[in-house]
């Protein structure tokens, strides 16, 4: 990626704003001109015979989580109704600092939702995926867990032990072998090849 | 995937670190950070230093002021230190009155000044009973990555050194007072502390200069402030207990490492002189 | 006034020392006259000539955007912090908003003072011009301004240092900011005065009751969109002088602009080499 890069700064006028090239993430388009917002680097990504011109920050990007967005987030509180958690990361990108959010007992399942129990689904410090639903007048975020791909994916048991999901409703403590309920999410890695390198990236920097 | 993995589980990261005796910034246990020393930057001040321990900056500014001595100590000036935080230097702290940290900090240096007689109150008298130096000196933290003790007494050395006081014609019958400032004489320093604060993770491993993540997950802190060859002082507020041997281990670890700081302050102060 | 129990009190009562000084009674005719002779100010510098920047980015680890700019003696570190929920509110706002905090290190009183709310103000109401607010509803950005050494200017310095600060976190923006200050007196402007120049700037000296023009002009710039953000303006200026250096001021920006591009530019190319490094590592 080097020698080609586009740097840029934020205001800089990029191009025109025509029906080949739109304004994508990182840019804003003002009086038929596209602009970037960010200090970083142009991207130019190909979609159906439109350019979409996009800026990339080589550093953290500042996001706030927004509808639609899996995120990952650890569970702090849990009632009858609902359990509090905080927002970690958004996709990839790990916050700086947590965001709020509540996961109400209607959203944990998508099929049977009145005989869900938030006690037999989430425990304080497990580690959920979860998706944002559309932010409400309230203040917090509302996520839901209903998909087969959402859910624990890191717990620990009671006797604070890792465990490791048996079924889609159960996990099993790796030390006392004692089940416990949960919601887990089945985990499909978004690139195998990926994982491997980032094992190896680990491997290096030990 | 590593970021992540540390934001979700910081324990464990940390373990998996510590299993193959390396710390995630690339130091060994004992290691210190590489310290930097500025003195005399601040010239609207009447002595201070800027002092980086790692990332942690501290600012320290001394200014002089009259003031009347106490009754019960007619010969004595004071030293009134107060360490800041602002929300500036980290996302933890907010505006407003000191937080609970800033408040035990600043005791702890309070204690540090006033046990080490690194200036010693008396020097600070202009006439007694009457007329004396109030040296207020302000701590703030610009950058807050651990070790905090460590670089402000380091700030605070490097900031006493520097501070030249004016002279001063008092008449007592009058209560007259005339402030030569073209002649100033520098402060006499009696001895110079030096600290080292070191973390215990786990009730076992020890690491030595804590970054801000290693002091929020560790078991226990300690701090050691030395005095030359002399212990001056031991801060070590609960947590994980110490046998006797592993705390001389550390205080033998913080010895070896006093002179290197002397030294910088030393480099520091000739500097400026030049 | 109420003890404080939350940090150290010295003695009750202490003096400046500086006040028993041998008084100098130099007017603040004299003392203009000393600072500007021959065309040349008192640090050597032409009426329109602006001290040197130096600016670096990434000065406090724990903070996601950080800047620390210096005009001459004049240091300003200013960090900037990831989104929040704004406290104590229960309506629901389109647009987020910005906190802005500007400190003098100055001995003091540990509250802000009038003189730094208003800086604060002032500095919130030139950024959020800039911010894409529209891009996190309902949070609220904090920015904070630190003065280490207030030699004139410190605003000025502020804002530009907090653009920088702004464009390092990430933060959306729709322009560039920058800012420059400028001080008239007995029909001479400063740019980019000094403490002592703008004190001088702050009131009327002239002896013979005529009003002369004298004041101090603040004003912030978005450099694509040539736009002026924000306006401050103290003192007594005639409606001339005010267009004449509204004129200098925004060549003064456009001068400053470069730099500021320059600096994120090479901070850019910095991260992005060391991303490479980590991937080259990861790959081999």
């Amino acid at each position: 990626m080097a020698g080609e890069l586009l740097i840029c700064v934020p205001g800089q006028r990029l191009c025109l704003c025509d029906k080949v090239y739109t304004s994508g993430q990182g840019t804003y388009e003002r009086q038929g001109y596209i602009y970037s917002q960010l200090a970083g680097y142009v991207d130019i990504v190909e979609k159906d015979g439109v350019k979409i011109v996009e800026v990339h920050t080589s550093g953290e990007q500042t996001v706030v989580p927004a509808q639609g967005d899996i995120v990952t987030a650890q569970v702090n509180i849990i009632t009858q109704q609902y359990c509090k958690c905080y927002i970690k990361c958004i996709g990839d990108a790990v916050l700086r600092r947590p965001y709020r959010a509540v996961l109400r007992r209607e959203d944990i399942r998508a099929t049977e939702k009145d005989k869900v129990e938030v006690y037999k689904s989430f425990r304080p410090g497990d580690i959920i995926l979860a998706r944002v639903l559309p932010i409400t007048e309230a203040h917090t975020y509302q996520l839901s867990t209903a998909e087969n791909e959402l859910g624990v994916v890191i717990a620990h048991s009671e006797y604070g032990h890792p465990m490791v999901p048996v079924s889609w409703t159960q996990m099993q403590c790796s030390k006392t072998y004692v089940k416990e309920f949960r919601k887990v999410a089945k985990v499909v890695p978004e690139n195998i090849n990926q994982q491997r390198l980032i094992k190896r990236a680990e491997l290096v920097t030990e | 995937m590593a970021e992540q993995y540390r934001s979700l589980h910081p324990i464990k990261y940390y373990r998996d670190y510590l299993v193959h005796n390396v710390r995630p910034d690339g130091r060994q246990f004992d290691k210190f950070r590489p310290v930097i020393l500025n003195v005399g930057s601040i010239d609207t001040a009447d002595g201070s230093a800027i002092a980086k321990v790692g990332r942690t900056t501290i600012v320290c500014g001394i200014k002089a002021e009259f003031c009347r001595p106490k009754a019960e100590t007619p010969d004595q000036g004071f030293i009134v230190p107060n360490l800041e935080l602002p929300p500036l230097c980290s996302p933890k702290f907010k505006s407003g009155p000191p937080s609970d940290q800033a408040q035990v900090l600043t005791q702890i240096i309070a204690d540090i000044i006033q046990h080490s007689k690194c200036v010693d109150p008396k020097d600070l008298c202009i006439f007694p009973d009457k007329l004396a130096w109030c040296l207020f000196v302000d701590f703030i933290c610009l950058d807050y990555d651990g070790s905090l003790v460590d670089a402000c007494i380091m700030a605070l050395m490097g900031a006493l050194r520097t501070v030249t006081l004016p002279s001063v014609d008092y008449d007592p019958s009058l209560d007259n007072k005339l402030v030569n400032l073209e002649e100033r004489k520098h402060l006499p320093i009696h001895s110079t502390p030096i600290s080292a604060t070191f973390v215990i993770f786990d009730d076992k491993i020890i690491l030595a200069d804590p970054t801000v993540d290693e002091e929020n997950l560790c078991t226990g802190i300690i701090t050691i402030v030395l005095k030359g060859d002399d212990l001056c002082c031991i801060h070590k507020p609960g947590g994980s207990p110490l046998t006797e041997e592993e705390l001389f281990e550390y205080i033998g670890k913080s010895k070896k490492r006093a002179p290197l700081i002397n030294n910088l302050i030393e480099a520091a102060l000739e500097n400026i002189n030049k | 006034m109420p003890i404080d129990r939350k940090r150290i009190n010295g003695p009750e009562e202490t003096v400046p020392y500086n006040l028993y000084t041998k008084l100098n009674t130099k007017s603040l005719l004299q003392e203009f006259d000393e600072l500007f002779c021959d065309g040349k100010r008192a640090d050597n510098r032409a009426p329109l000539e602006h001290r040197k920047i130096f600016l670096k980015t990434g000065v406090v680890s724990q903070a996601k955007g950080s800047a620390y700019i210096e005009l001459g003696k004049t240091k300003v570190i200013v960090s900037v912090f990831d989104p929040r929920e704004i406290p104590n509110r229960t309506d629901y706002s389109l647009k987020g908003e910005i906190y802005c905090e500007f400190n003098c290190t100055k001995r003091r009183l540990h509250q802000q003072d009038a003189e730094e709310k208003q800086y604060s103000a002032i500095m919130k109401q030139a950024l959020e011009s800039t911010v894409c607010r529209h891009e996190f509803p309902n949070f609220q950005v904090d920015i904070y301004a630190l003065v280490l050494h207030n030699d004139g200017s410190p605003l000025s310095a502020a804002i530009t240092a907090a653009g920088v600060a702004l464009s390092h976190a990430g933060v959306p923006m729709y322009d560039l900011i920058v800012s420059a200050t400028l001080g008239i007196q007995h029909n001479v402007k400063f740019l980019d005065p000094s403490n002592t120049e703008q004190r001088l700037c702050d009131v009327s000296i002239s002896s013979d009751g005529k009003e002369d023009s004298h004041g101090i002009i603040v004003i912030s710039m978005l450099h694509t969109h040539e736009q002026i953000s924000q306006f401050y303006q103290v003192g007594n200026i005639s409606l001339e002088d005010i267009t004449e250096s509204v004129k200098v001021l925004e060549t003064a920006c456009k001068d400053i602009v470069p730099l500021v591009q320059k600096h994120l530019v090479k901070h850019i190319l910095k991260t992005i080499k060391n991303n490479e490094d980590y991937v080259i590592l990861v790959s081999s």
